[in-house]
Parts: structure tokens; C-alpha cells; sequence
């Protein structure tokens, strides 16, 4: 298997410098409210000079750089890129498996037959994607995923980093182990406590050792993904016929305002779901259930998909409204789930765009 | 004051014919609200006044009055729960049937032959005030083109109520013309017609479904249109349609409009429309139909998992390279059946570039976003 791991440099914050190219030369962070409890969702290279990190908090960023120019996220516009991307790279790579909007997974294999050609895929990948977009990607290439994707990350933003089989251990011994895709917290916690912080020395641990610190199959899948061994194939895209969230209330709520909250953060979380998986959902469903236990749940259903989170959420809302006309509660549960996907993407025209301002100087405020 | 004063006066009563009664009840029930949580408009006004009795329902978006002969004995108003006056008024005995308010009972007497009703009503105070369409100054409009330009352009827009503007259609009424647009941002109807005379201008989002209304609840050759701070009305024939306006800025569709085209493709209509309609019975679940556009021929393709497919070639005159491009099945057939002319012109950019269809003179120009095939 010849397998390269894609990933968009600074994907949000290229495309809003490209949208707005006097951003360019500014630190700029896409997220949240930097005087509220918002998280940075990216951050430019100008940026991340200052320290400023994905999933830190704004208020720390704008700490760190009082002059960043903070921008809401804005992800109709990074699906209408990342779109072009993936197409883009289809065209010279035609299996792909998508892991987000500005990363994915490329059978190289199949139009490669060996490393030094899979080089030269690798390159026209880049070519093509800036050609079409402007935008730069940074690729790694192994044999696995694992590897590929930790190279992947070894030389942004730009690079392009091969790994020839034979190879895989060697280049992974070096890095942290929190680089390692499966390692959560806790487990990187639990090795760091006994000494091991790089994926070599998670790679060189015996079986022994293995057992009583990460017991059961997920400790020898760790260790041999340091190993670089990795069998996980490519998976075309999901085939799940319905996603949801819900929610069961440690005492029943009636306040109509909260659970409208809550249907909101659910829907939050399936839209980011359905962009990060390319889909659309025609069908949105709402479900509650009564402190008797019984279930009751109402649906509704587009003439389009969508994976817009505020429709979501306001079909949500109004399809609670409408189940508790018929039978008033406070409720134990509340649930949201979106079916009927399309896998392909009816286009709209650019209307009824989001109309807030979009550059928030962080000093004007 | 433009406003109707309703007069609360020794009560209503009066005599007038079931028929009547029921046929204008007919016009006015489809104002009145289903689910709110604003009892009177569950109700219809009656008013007494000058030998006829007048009727009015509002959802609060769209409003409807109109009147009929009665024989008046008290003049006042009261209103009476809608769904079951219209109810029970169909299944009246033919004859004359009397109506009275008894305002210390709060109930109205409902008596036709040997049958009599007691109704509870509703508060007249709590109905909306709706502009006096007297007062109003009002301009003459063509019924028929008015209604065909609403008829060419209402399948486009929006029936989803979080997208507010998008579910009116933007009316200009520019000297002798009149351009109609309506969006669901899937595609865009905008069509102009020309008008025997002219209007002044006026430029209004209207709700889309008060306008389909207009078909149903106006006769006559002329609408008298007028506008009211944020309301239109529209009279024809005794009966009067209120709506509000839409807030709101709608899309400016001249921008949305490609001004050039890579490929125009001239095809008969009712052929293209017959084999969009055959195609689309295997579109099923929102799958696209295929357009692939080569030297000479068009195929239409589809398909549907676990259904089937179908493919059907009509010959063009396309020349350039091969081309496939995709459509909502629904937005394709509505589009040419939007048209009248016998030949329909399909103008394309690239796959996910709008595509813009035309007919003759008269007919929209339909705009279409493609879907995105997969692969």
C-alpha cells in the first residue's frame, strides 16, 4: 500500500487571507469571541508566531497578540474550497478518503507503482491543488496511514514528506507520543508517567510490559502503529443512514428555553458532522421522551439537504414545539438526528449570506 | 385615520341567504389561522353595516375581506370562531339564515329553519385593525397578466419559513412594466410583462402565498392595487387581500444572472419536457438527472440505488467537448413548465456554474444551480 495523508496548511485562515488579502501580512485567528469564552479554531503562520494554538482559548490569543485580527468562521465559504480541493485531487488521485474538510487520505498506490513515482504524484497533488485553489497542502506518504499521516505533519506549511517502506519505525521513533493518532489523553498520561514519550520507546516496549501498562487489543495496536504498522485500509465514505445526538436530563426540564438550548448544541454538533463527512441531510428529527418513559418524536423533511447548524436547529426547535402542543412536559430526553443524506451537493446561489461583519478588530472593541 | 373603525353598536342582526353566506365564508376561511396562540385570529369578523354584512380573517399575514347582502336590523360586529362558522354554514338547511349578537350572553345566535346555534365568541377589540381599502389611494392593474406572471415565477420561491424573504416574491411595478423574481437559492425565476397601462412604481417582497391566493379570491378583469405602511392590498370583485411586506433586502437577482455562456443548446420544449418527466420517474430520493451533452446528442441519465435507472438521447445540435452536468429533477421539469413557448433554450457555463433556461418573449428566464456529481 502506498497511502498519502493530505492536510490543508492553516486551512480556515488561508482561505479568509484569500478571501480578504490584506489579512495576509496580519496574525490572524479564525474562532470565537476573544472577549468571550470562544476557542481558536486556526490560526495563520503570522500568527502562531506568537504562540497562539488551534483549540486555545481567544482571550489567551489576544493575549498573546493584542494586534490579531480575529474572524468568525465562516463555513460555507470553507466548503465551497475544501470542495474544490477534493475534486481537484480526485482528478490525479481518484480514491480518496476524506477525514475532514482539510484533510484526507490518498490511495497513491493505485496510480503509483513505486515510491519514486508516488514522489512525483505526491507534487502534482500540490501543483494541482494550488493551481485551482491557491491554497498550499502539506503531504505526507508511507506505507500506512499512521505513518502518513505524522509525516504529513513533518515539514508545513508546503512540505512533502516521504517515508519508504523499510523505514516506517526509524522515522517514527523520534516523535512525541502524543502525535500518535488512537493515543488519548489518559493513555498518553499513563506512558509518560512510567517514562516513554516517544513512539520509539513505545515501539521497542515487550509483551510483557505491554500487558500490565496497556492491557487488551488496544495496547498492541498502539505499539504497532509505532511500529508503523498499520492495516487500517482506506474506507470510502460512511454508509450510516442516520447520525443523532440526545441528551438525558439528570432531573426532567420543562423550561422550553433550555431545551431549545440543548437542541441547538446537538445541532451544532451534527452540521459539524455532516460538513466534516461532505454529506447533507434532508431529514431532521426530534425525539423526547416523558418522564413515563414514552417516546415521542416528530420529523420534517427539505427538498435539499442541508448541513447549515442554525436550519438544523431550527427545524429542531420548531419540531419540539410542535410535540409538546400535542402533549405539554417538562422531559427527561431530548434528542436531534438528521437522515436521508445525499452524497452529492445540490448548489445554491449565493444568496441570504451570513451579513454580520466579518473582520472583528480585536482593539476596537 | 385609514384604519376601519369597528363599531360596537346596539349589536349585530341580520337575515341573508345560506348560499351567499357560505360562498363568501369560503373566500375569507383560507385567512384563517390554524395554529396560533392568538385566539381571535382562530376567528372570522362579522360586521353589520348599511345592508351588508361584511367578513374578515388574518393569520397576520395574510388578511382577506369581503361582503355580502344582508338585511340589516343592528349594525355592530363580532367575531365568531372560523373553522366551525364555515363548518356549520355549508351544512345549513338552504334559506335564509338569521345571525344575532348577544353581547351579554357573549354568544352569537345562529338560526336557519328549525335549526338554531349558540357560538361562543371572541373579544372584537383583540382583532387586528386592517387599512380601510376606501381610503386607500390605489392604481388598476390587468388581472390576468398579474396572475400569470405570479403563476411563472412561484415555484422558485422558498417554502422554508427560516428563510423569510425568500419565501415572497419581489414585485417591481416599473412605468408600463411589471418584473416579478422569486428564489429558493436553488434556482431563480425573474420574469417581466409588459402592462397595458402604466403603474406607478412600487417595489414590494410579497409573500408567495398570498399571492397564489389572489387566483383563488379575486374575479373580474382589473386587481386595484394599494399599499399601507407595511401592508399591500389587493381588491378585485368585492374582495379584499391584505399581506404584509417582507422585511428584508432580497437578492439582487441581476447580479446572479450569468451575463455569458460556454454552450446554448435550442430544443423543443414539449419534447424536453416529456423526456425530463419520463427520466424523473427513476429520480428518486433527490437523485440528479444527468445531463451529458456531446457531438450531436444529449442523453438524459439517472439513478437511483436499489431502484434503477434510465437514459434516454435526444439529438442536439451541440458541438465542443463532452460535457455532464446535473440537476434536481423537480427544479428541471418545473422550470420548462414555467414556459408556454415551443422551443426552450438551455444555456450552460461549466458543471457547477449556473445554467439558465429560456423560452419565448413571455416566458421567465430560470435560472438552475447544477448538483455537484459524484466522482
Amino acid at each position: 500500500m502506498i497511502v498519502a495523508h493530505l492536510d490543508l496548511d492553516a486551512f480556515f485562515a488561508a482561505v479568509e487571507e484569500l478571501e480578504d488579502p490584506a489579512l495576509r501580512a496580519k496574525p490572524l485567528v479564525v474562532g470565537g469571541d476573544p472577549h468571550g469564552r470562544g476557542v481558536v479554531s486556526t490560526a495563520n503562520y503570522e500568527a502562531r508566531k506568537f504562540g497562539i494554538r488551534s483549540a486555545m482559548s481567544c482571550a489567551e490569543a489576544l493575549r498573546r497578540c493584542p494586534h490579531a485580527v480575529f474572524v468568525r468562521p465562516r463555513h460555507t465559504v470553507y466548503r465551497e474550497y475544501s470542495a474544490v480541493v477534493w475534486d481537484t485531487v480526485a482528478s490525479v488521485v481518484p480514491t480518496i478518503e476524506r477525514a475532514g474538510l482539510d484533510e484526507g487520505y490518498l490511495d497513491v498506490g493505485e496510480v503509483a507503482p513505486d515510491f519514486a513515482r508516488a514522489r512525483a504524484v505526491a507534487e502534482a497533488v500540490q501543483t494541482a491543488v494550488r493551481g485551482a485553489t491557491s491554497l498550499s497542502c502539506s503531504l505526507g506518504v508511507g506505507t500506512s496511514k499512521v505513518v502518513a499521516k505524522v509525516a504529513s505533519d513533518r515539514r508545513k506549511p508546503g512540505g512533502l514528506t516521504i517515508v519508504p517502506p523499510g523505514r516506517e519505525a526509524e522515522f517514527l521513533a523520534p516523535f512525541d507520543i502524543r502525535l500518535l493518532p488512537g493515543i488519548g489523553p489518559r493513555t498518553e498520561e499513563r506512558l509518560r508517567g512510567l517514562g516513554i514519550a516517544t513512539l520509539g520507546a513505545l515501539a521497542a516496549l515487550g509483551d510483557g510490559d505491554l500487558a500490565t501498562l496497556l492491557p487488551g487489543k488496544n495496547g498492541r495496536m498502539l505499539r504497532d502503529r509505532a511500529r508503523g504498522i498499520d492495516p487500517r485500509p482506506l474506507e470510502p465514505p460512511s454508509e450510516r443512514i442516520s447520525i443523532s445526538h440526545e441528551e438525558t436530563f439528570e432531573r426532567d426540564v420543562g423550561d422550553l428555553e433550555r431545551l431549545h438550548e440543548e437542541l441547538r448544541r446537538m445541532a451544532d454538533r451534527l452540521a459539524e458532522h455532516l460538513i466534516s463527512s461532505g454529506r447533507a441531510a434532508r431529514t431532521v428529527t426530534t425525539k423526547v421522551r416523558y418522564p413515563d418513559f414514552s417516546i415521542r418524536s416528530r420529523s420534517t423533511s427539505l427538498p435539499v439537504g442541508t448541513d447549515d447548524a442554525q436550519r438544523i436547529g431550527d427545524l429542531a426547535c420548531a419540531l419540539l414545539d410542535r410535540a409538546l402542543a400535542d402533549r405539554a412536559g417538562p422531559l427527561r430526553l431530548v434528542g436531534v438526528g438528521v437522515s436521508g443524506f445525499d452524497p452529492y451537493r445540490q448548489l445554491a446561489l449565493p444568496v441570504g449570506a451570513d451579513t454580520r461583519p466579518r473582520a472583528v478588530d480585536a482593539r476596537a472593541s | 385615520m385609514i384604519e376601519t373603525d369597528i363599531v360596537v353598536g346596539s349589536g349585530l342582526k341580520l337575515t341573508c341567504s345560506r348560499e351567499e353566506l357560505t360562498q363568501r365564508l369560503g373566500v375569507v376561511a383560507r385567512a384563517v389561522s390554524t395554529r396560533t396562540a392568538v385566539q381571535v385570529l382562530l376567528g372570522v369578523l362579522l360586521r353589520a353595516e348599511e345592508g351588508r354584512l361584511h367578513l374578515a380573517a388574518t393569520d397576520m399575514e395574510l388578511s382577506l375581506r369581503t361582503s355580502l347582502d344582508a338585511e340589516v336590523q343592528g349594525e355592530g360586529a363580532v367575531v365568531v370562531p372560523g373553522r366551525l362558522l364555515v363548518d356549520l354554514a355549508r351544512l345549513l338547511p338552504a334559506g335564509e339564515v338569521s345571525i344575532e349578537h348577544r353581547a351579554e350572553e357573549g354568544s352569537v345566535r345562529i338560526e336557519c329553519g328549525p335549526a338554531s346555534y349558540r357560538l361562543h365568541t371572541y373579544s372584537v377589540e383583540d382583532f387586528p385593525r386592517l387599512p380601510d381599502v376606501d381610503a386607500l389611494q390605489t392604481f388598476a392593474v390587468d388581472r390576468q397578466p398579474l396572475l400569470d406572471t405570479v403563476a411563472r415565477v412561484s415555484r422558485s420561491a422558498s417554502r422554508d419559513e427560516s428563510r423569510p424573504v425568500l419565501t415572497g416574491i419581489l414585485v417591481r411595478f416599473e412605468g408600463d412594466k411589471l418584473v416579478m423574481a422569486a428564489t429558493d437559492s436553488y434556482r431563480l425565476s425573474v420574469k417581466e410583462t409588459a402592462l397595458a397601462v402604466e403603474a406607478p412604481p412600487l417595489e414590494a417582497i410579497i409573500p408567495s402565498r398570498a399571492l397564489g391566493e389572489l387566483a383563488r379570491v379575486t374575479d373580474g378583469d382589473t386587481i386595484e392595487i394599494g399599499v399601507h405602511e407595511n401592508q399591500v392590498v389587493f381588491s378585485s370583485g368585492g374582495v379584499a387581500l391584505t399581506t404584509r411586506r417582507i422585511d428584508g433586502q432580497f437578492p439582487n437577482y441581476k447580479q446572479l444572472l450569468p451575463e455569458t455562456f460556454e454552450h446554448e443548446v435550442v430544443l423543443p420544449r414539449a419534447e424536453l419536457l416529456d423526456v425530463v418527466r419520463r427520466t424523473a420517474v427513476l429520480a428518486q430520493r433527490n437523485s440528479p438527472i444527468q445531463l451529458e451533452f456531446a457531438e450531436g446528442a444529449l442523453t438524459f441519465f439517472t439513478r437511483t440505488q436499489d431502484v434503477g435507472e434510465a437514459r434516454e438521447a435526444l439529438p442536439v445540435p451541440f458541438t465542443g467537448e463532452r460535457f455532464e452536468i446535473g440537476f434536481n429533477a423537480d427544479f428541471l421539469r418545473e422550470g420548462l413548465e414555467a414556459m408556454a413557448s415551443d422551443e426552450a433554450t438551455i444555456k450552460l457555463i461549466s458543471p457547477l456554474r449556473p445554467a439558465v433556461l429560456e423560452g419565448g418573449e413571455d416566458d421567465p428566464t430560470y435560472l438552475i444551480m447544477p448538483i455537484r456529481l459524484p466522482g
